[in-house]
C-alpha cells in the first residue's frame, strides 16, 4: 500500500493547466505534487491541436519539437462557402500552431518536473478529503492501491469532467447550450493546405463549426463541435461530421487513422473558482473561450496565476477562500471580460440562420478590416445589410 | 425495461466497442453521477434520474436509455 503523503500544493491532472500551475507553485518555493490518472501524460489526445502563440512568453513556454506546422492564418467559410480569410496578425488568439498535443503536454510536465514538482502517474483521485468544510486533500489510488494525500492547497485541473470541483461543491455545472459535443478524425490522403486552419460555419455544425487543422501535407485533423442543446439523436456529432466529409471530395477520399472525442464548454465565466483549500483551473474551471472553443492559452495563463497564489497561501498558512481571492481577481482581470463578451457573441451566432451567415460573409467580401473584432465586422455588415445588424445593436 | 425502482435502464457501452472514454458525459451530467476511470465508465444507479442529457452529449452514441 502506498504511504500516505503530505505536500504544500497538490495538483490533480497533468494537462497544460495542471503542469503550468504546478510549475509556478514550485518556482515560488512550494513543495508540489502533481498526480495524473493516466499512464502517459498527454495521451490519448483529446484536442483539435490548434493553438495561438502570442501568450507563450507570459507563462514561460518555449517553442519545441511538438510543433507540426506554423499556419499563416484562418479561412472561415459561410454555409454557401463564401470565404473570409484572416491573416494571422488580424486573427486574435486562435491561429498560430498546429501541434502534437501529447508532446506539448509532456513538454509542460517536464518544465514542471524540472522546477521541482513531483509527479505520480496512474494515480487517480477517488474522493475529496474535507475537514470542517475545508478541502484538505484527496483520497487517491496509485496503481489501484488506495492512500491519502493531504495538502493545504488542492488544485482541480482535471479537465472538462471537473470531478474535483463538483466534489468540492463549486458551481461547475453547465447548461446544454453551453457545451459542444465534439468528434474529430485524423485523416491522411486529404487535400489540406498547411498554410491555413479552416472553419466551416452554419447548419453543417449547429452551434459549433467544422474545423480542418493541417498537421503536414496530406494529413489533417478534421473535426466538429455541435451544441448539445441542438442535438436530437444519439451520435449526432458523428453523423454531422460524416455528412460534411462525404460532401467534400478533398476529404471524402481521405482515410481516418485516429478518432478523438470530447466535451467542450462554451459557457460564461464560472461564478466561483475557489473555496477553502481548493482552486480550479483550466477546462475544469470552464475557462475555454466560448467563441473559439480554445482552452489551452486560458488554462496556462490562469495556471501561472493559480500556481503563484497556491505557493503564497501555503507559505502563509492561509489556504482560505478569502486568500484565494488573489487568484480570482488575477485570472478574472486577465480573462473574464473576453470570456463573457465571447459567450454573448457565441449565443448570438448560435441563433443565426444559414441565410444570415451568408449575408454577413457577403458584406465582408472585399472589405479590408484593419483589425478583426466583432465591432469592426458588424460595422462592415451594417453598411450593406443594416437589417442583419439590427439584432446585434448591443454589440455596436 | 424498467428497473426495480421503476426507472428506465441506462446503459453505457464502455467496453470500448463504442465508447472512446472522452468524458463528455461526465462533464455534462447535472447530478455528477457518472465517473470515468480511464477506460471504465460507471454511473450511480441511485442518483441518475434518466434525464438523458448524457445521451445527447455523447459524440458516438455509446449511451442508451430504454
Amino acid at each position: 500500500m502506498p504511504k500516505n503523503l503530505t505536500t504544500d500544493v497538490l495538483v490533480i491532472g497533468a494537462g497544460p493547466a495542471g503542469s503550468m500551475t504546478a510549475k509556478w507553485a514550485a518556482k515560488k518555493g512550494a513543495n508540489v505534487l502533481m498526480i495524473e490518472k493516466r499512464q502517459e501524460i498527454g495521451s490519448p489526445v483529446r484536442c483539435g491541436e490548434g493553438m495561438s502563440k502570442d501568450w507563450f512568453s507570459e507563462v514561460g513556454i518555449k517553442a519545441g519539437r511538438w510543433i507540426n506546422v506554423e499556419v499563416e492564418g484562418a479561412r472561415i467559410y459561410s454555409p454557401s462557402e463564401k470565404l473570409l480569410e484572416i491573416n494571422e496578425k488580424h486573427a486574435g488568439n486562435e491561429v498560430g500552431y498546429v501541434v502534437e498535443r501529447d508532446g506539448f503536454d509532456k513538454a509542460l510536465a517536464i518544465d514542471a518536473a524540472n522546477a521541482g514538482v513531483d509527479v505520480k502517474l496512474k494515480t487517480a483521485a477517488t474522493a475529496i478529503l474535507k475537514e470542517n468544510g475545508k478541502v484538505v486533500g484527496v483520497r487517491a489510488k496509485e496503481f489501484g492501491e488506495p492512500f491519502e494525500i493531504r495538502a493545504p492547497v488542492t488544485i482541480g485541473a482535471d479537465g472538462f469532467e471537473s470531478q474535483i470541483g463538483r466534489w468540492a461543491g463549486l458551481p461547475t455545472n453547465i447548461a446544454l447550450r453551453d457545451m459542444d459535443s465534439c468528434l474529430q478524425y485524423r485523416m491522411t490522403n486529404v487535400d489540406c493546405d498547411v498554410r491555413y486552419c479552416d472553419f466551416y460555419l452554419g447548419k453543417v455544425a449547429p452551434g459549433g463549426y467544422v474545423w480542418i487543422f493541417p498537421k503536414e501535407e496530406g494529413l489533417a485533423n478534421v473535426g466538429i463541435g455541435v451544441q448539445v442543446s441542438q442535438i436530437r439523436n444519439p451520435a449526432e456529432a458523428r453523423t454531422y461530421l460524416d455528412a460534411w466529409i462525404k460532401n467534400h471530395p478533398a476529404y471524402a477520399k481521405g482515410k481516418t487513422i485516429d478518432v478523438v472525442g470530447g466535451g467542450v464548454s462554451i459557457s460564461p465565466p464560472i461564478k466561483q473558482a475557489a473555496a477553502d483549500g481548493i482552486m480550479l483551473v483550466g477546462d475544469a474551471a470552464r475557462m475555454i473561450d466560448p467563441l473559439t472553443g480554445g482552452g489551452i492559452a486560458n488554462g496556462c495563463i490562469a495556471g501561472k496565476i493559480c500556481g503563484e497564489v497556491a505557493a503564497e497561501a501555503a507559505a502563509a498558512g492561509t489556504p482560505t477562500k478569502e486568500f484565494f481571492q488573489r487568484y480570482e481577481k488575477g485570472w478574472r482581470a486577465r480573462l473574464e471580460e473576453k470570456l463573457y463578451r465571447n459567450w454573448l457573441a457565441k449565443e448570438k451566432l448560435c441563433s443565426l440562420s444559414d441565410e444570415t451567415f451568408d449575408k454577413i460573409f457577403d458584406a465582408l467580401e472585399g472589405v479590408k478590416l484593419e483589425k478583426l473584432t466583432v465591432h469592426n465586422i458588424l460595422k462592415a455588415v451594417h453598411t450593406k445589410y443594416p437589417e442583419v445588424t439590427r439584432e446585434f445593436e448591443s454589440f455596436l | 425495461m424498467p428497473s426495480q425502482q421503476g426507472k428506465k435502464t441506462l446503459h453505457i457501452e464502455s467496453s470500448g466497442q463504442l465508447c472512446i472514454y472522452c468524458g463528455a458525459c461526465v462533464g455534462i451530467c447535472p447530478l455528477n453521477c457518472i465517473y470515468l476511470d480511464e477506460t471504465r465508465i460507471t454511473f450511480d444507479e441511485r442518483i441518475c434520474t434518466r434525464c438523458e442529457i448524457c445521451v445527447k452529449a455523447c459524440p458516438v452514441g455509446a449511451i442508451e436509455i430504454g
